[in-house]
């Protein structure tokens, strides 16, 4: 069958009534289909000469034989899926077989609350892009509804036929399995972590120890001349009373004095958290586990500096 | 009689200053009979005639059309008297040795040279016994950027290294044939160098020793004194007031002189009479013109052999030297010699006396010690000191060990290279916890640190003043009230 529309029907054919002629004022034109000639082309055969140098016995000998007439005047061509009358057919397919899934493993185990796999699903554009169907964001909402019931199921029972599912609906790159690798703790029992601040970074590499700290090499005073550097560098130690648990090995560059000593802040604080995670909430409120986003604001044209306006003039 | 006048505002002094410092050659008179204030006595210039007529009134770039200035009506009048000369230097240098708020803490032993080998000595606090503080002050052992002022009484750590201090003091007393102890000590900024002097000179005081202090070798450099080439001699150079200025505080320091009478004869441009007190000599030293002569005349008597049996006033103590800022004496000085170059500090005599000695060319009779401190503070550029004070190290540690090596494709002053060869060298480090613990308790007893001493405190303070750096835990804890 070639036309588009009978290649779609999953159903067979059928037919409600008997074979009934009816011709219309049509069929008076010699150019309008008979209903007798309305019959599916043969094979092309290359091995015999083209149809219309047969005759016509020849032909309907060919193809009586083989397949049973059908009455494509009086045929009825039923969609496969009954969406096809709605305005977003595949949309509602879709919606329709998440339904059905979640209404059918129900029962299976779910993870607690807050603890599915975090995934990012494809957005109401991404999706509308690849069905060509004017989705609205309510009904694509409704869907991603299910979507996260569906993810919330236990991935060690998950059924074969809701992965596949879950599958079509994920975006290509999934951001969250870009995970920052875990500082450990190494054999020797050294922790190494990075930390940025303006422009500096600074690396430490933490052990256990008296309470020395050697920022390039120099000490802590020869470093920093100032105090208030000196404890923002070691603060994560400082505000944990581990000063003396903990050596501390540093190098610095990038920067000035105070950026360098706030990156080497952040990179402690890491380096801590690697050793002693419990101390996560009180170096949070220390202040030494976020990385502080300020740069150095960019000049613009127009103005003498960043935001700073050349002299007003009246005229 | 001259008048001394403010050639800046043209104003008079009221009364005379009491401290002067520097030997100053000018006569200081005040007129007596002034009853006004300076500002009302006529002749007084107005500040605004002094001054140009500011002009420029002209917007530009980034300042606004109009610009607010002060009329000259409204400049406001100066009042007050003006300093004397002299009296502001005095004010900058002044040392203030007690502090009255400051809790007396109780208990607290002196710092006796003889006990400081008792163990339990070490890592506690020991005041400076009266009769020590007063010869220090004058040979101005005490800096005004140290924490002096904050203490009931003038007190210092004993650290380890006090202790050795204490224990080469010691071997050079008891020892016969006159051992010379010499050290140059070095290290960070606030580790305690000076300190250290101090404590070494408060020593030798206690034991009766003799001694000189240069308290800043820049003074010697900076070309701030009178300089003069040394009759016909075109390298060497003396400084007749620096001289006179020691001379007059030899004296004063070490009351032994006046017991001391010369060995021999000297050829001095005045005539002393032949049984002078050595004391008496240093006063004659007072006088810019005679000063070189009688130093070298007093330090050829104080290291001549001491002969206790030949009579009284023939006994020789030993003679402790002291420096502090070594690294002025390493470079090239501020003086210039007659074809306009600059002298290098080798050039000057009192140098040279000092650095033969350091380098053990003229030794002592009666032994003694010379010490020299760097200063981390106030430093002059020179690099030459610098590796050799990392070469000397690298050189008493193992002989094996890497010394390092000048790049010979630089230049390199090789006149403080060769000063500083077989010179013994000692770094100065941080405390131990022990040690910081003891000053950290004193601090508190004395009220100046709230704070209750626990290991932890003094783990924290010790890692944040760089392992213990002495300057840095008591700018930490005492100065720095947080």
């Amino acid at each position: 069958m070639d036309s588009p529309l009978l290649r779609r029907c999953a159903r067979a054919v059928t037919t409600t009534h008997k074979h009934i002629r009816r011709r219309a004022a049509t069929q008076q034109c010699r150019f309008y289909a008979d209903q007798s000639d309305f019959r599916a082309a043969a094979p092309i055969r290359f091995d015999q000469p083209r149809a219309e140098l047969l005759d016509n016995d020849d032909r309907s000998r060919g193809r009586r034989d083989e397949k049973p007439e059908i009455d494509l005047y009086s045929l009825r061509i039923v969609p496969a899926s009954p969406s096809y009358f709605t305005a977003t057919p595949q949309y509602t397919d879709d919606l329709l077989h998440l339904s059905t899934l979640v209404r059918r493993h129900k029962l299976l185990p779910h993870l607690p609350q807050g603890e599915a796999p975090r995934i990012a699903w494809k957005t109401i554009d991404q999706y509308k892009t690849e069905k060509a169907e004017p989705v609205k964001m309510k009904g694509y909402n409704a869907l991603l509804k299910l979507l996260k019931e569906l993810n919330y199921i236990h991935p060690s029972l998950m059924p074969e036929e809701v992965k596949a599912a879950l599958e079509t609906f994920k975006r290509d790159v999934q951001p969250y399995l870009n995970v920052p690798k875990p500082l450990t703790v190494d054999a020797y029992g050294v922790s190494i972590a990075v930390g940025r601040r303006k422009s500096s970074s600074a690396k430490v590499y933490l052990v256990e120890g008296t309470g020395e700290a050697l920022i390039n090499g120099r000490p802590l005073t020869d470093y920093f001349g100032r105090l208030h550097d000196r404890e923002s560098a070691v603060w994560a130690l400082k505000c944990t009373q581990r000063l003396d648990k903990y050596n501390v090995w540093a190098l610095a560059k990038g920067g000035g004095t105070t950026g360098q000593a706030e990156a080497i802040t952040l990179a402690c604080a890491k380096a801590l958290l690697a050793h002693e995670p419990d101390l996560k909430p009180a170096l949070r409120r220390a202040g030494c586990v976020t990385r502080n986003p300020k740069r150095v604001e960019r000049k613009k044209p127009g103005k003498l500096k960043a935001r700073k306006m050349p002299a007003w003039v009246k005229r | 009689m001259s008048l001394q006048i403010c050639l800046r505002c043209l104003s008079r002094p009221s009364a005379p200053s009491q401290i002067r410092l520097v030997p100053t050659t000018t006569n200081k008179q005040t007129a007596a009979f002034t009853t006004s204030t300076p500002h009302a006595a006529a002749g007084r210039i107005q500040v605004s005639q002094m001054k140009p007529k500011r002009t420029g009134n002209k917007p530009t770039a980034t300042r606004p059309v109009r610009v607010k200035r002060l009329s000259p009506k409204n400049v406001p009048q100066r009042t007050g008297r003006p300093p004397a000369p002299g009296e502001r230097k005095a004010l900058r240098k002044r040392v203030v040795l007690s502090n009255t708020n400051a809790l007396e803490v109780q208990g607290m032993p002196d710092l006796n040279p003889w006990q400081l080998f008792d163990k339990s000595m070490h890592g506690s606090v020991a005041g400076l016994p009266d009769d020590v503080v007063d010869p220090l002050r004058v040979v101005e052992a005490f800096k005004p950027t140290q924490g002096w002022s904050l203490f009931r009484r003038p007190a210092t750590l004993v650290r380890s290294e006090t202790v050795e201090m204490a224990s080469w003091v010691q071997e050079v007393h008891n020892s016969q044939e006159g051992k010379t102890v010499r050290k140059v000590l070095f290290g960070e900024r606030g580790s305690g160098k000076s300190v250290l002097l101090l404590q070494a000179m408060a020593m030798a005081f206690s034991k009766g020793w003799v001694v000189v202090n240069f308290p800043e070798a820049k003074d010697l450099t900076i070309g701030h004194t009178s300089y003069v080439p040394l009759y016909r001699n075109n390298q060497l150079y003396i400084q007749p007031h620096y001289t006179a200025s020691l001379l007059a505080a030899l004296p004063k320091a070490n009351p032994i002189l006046a017991d001391l009478r010369p060995s021999r004869e000297h050829n001095l441009p005045i005539s002393v009479p032949p049984n002078i007190s050595l004391a008496r000599l240093c006063d004659l030293g007072k006088d810019p013109e005679i000063a070189w002569p009688i130093f070298q005349a007093v330090w050829s008597e104080l290291t001549a052999p001491s002969q206790p049996d030949e009579g009284e006033g023939l006994v020789r103590p030993p003679v402790l030297m002291a420096l502090d800022g070594l690294h002025h004496i390493m470079c090239e000085s501020e003086y210039l010699d007659r074809d306009g170059k600059h002298l290098h500090a080798h050039n000057l005599a009192l140098v040279q006396h000092f650095l033969s000695h350091l380098s053990g060319a003229s030794p002592l009779a009666n032994g003694g010690m010379i010490i020299a401190a760097t200063s981390g503070s106030n430093k002059a550029a020179s690099p030459a000191l610098d590796f050799a004070l990392r070469r000397n190290e690298a050189l008493a540690s193992s002989p094996g060990a890497d010394i390092p090596a000048w790049d010979p494709y630089r230049k390199i002053d090789t006149r403080s290279l060769k000063a500083m060869d077989g010179v013994e060298v000692w770094r100065i480090e941080g405390l131990s916890k022990e040690e910081a613990r003891g000053i950290m308790e004193y601090y508190a007893k004395s009220g100046m640190m709230r704070q209750t001493v626990s290991d932890t405190l003094v783990g924290e303070r010790w890692t944040l003043s760089g392992g213990g750096i002495v300057g840095e835990l008591e700018r930490g804890s005492v100065r720095m009230r947080i």
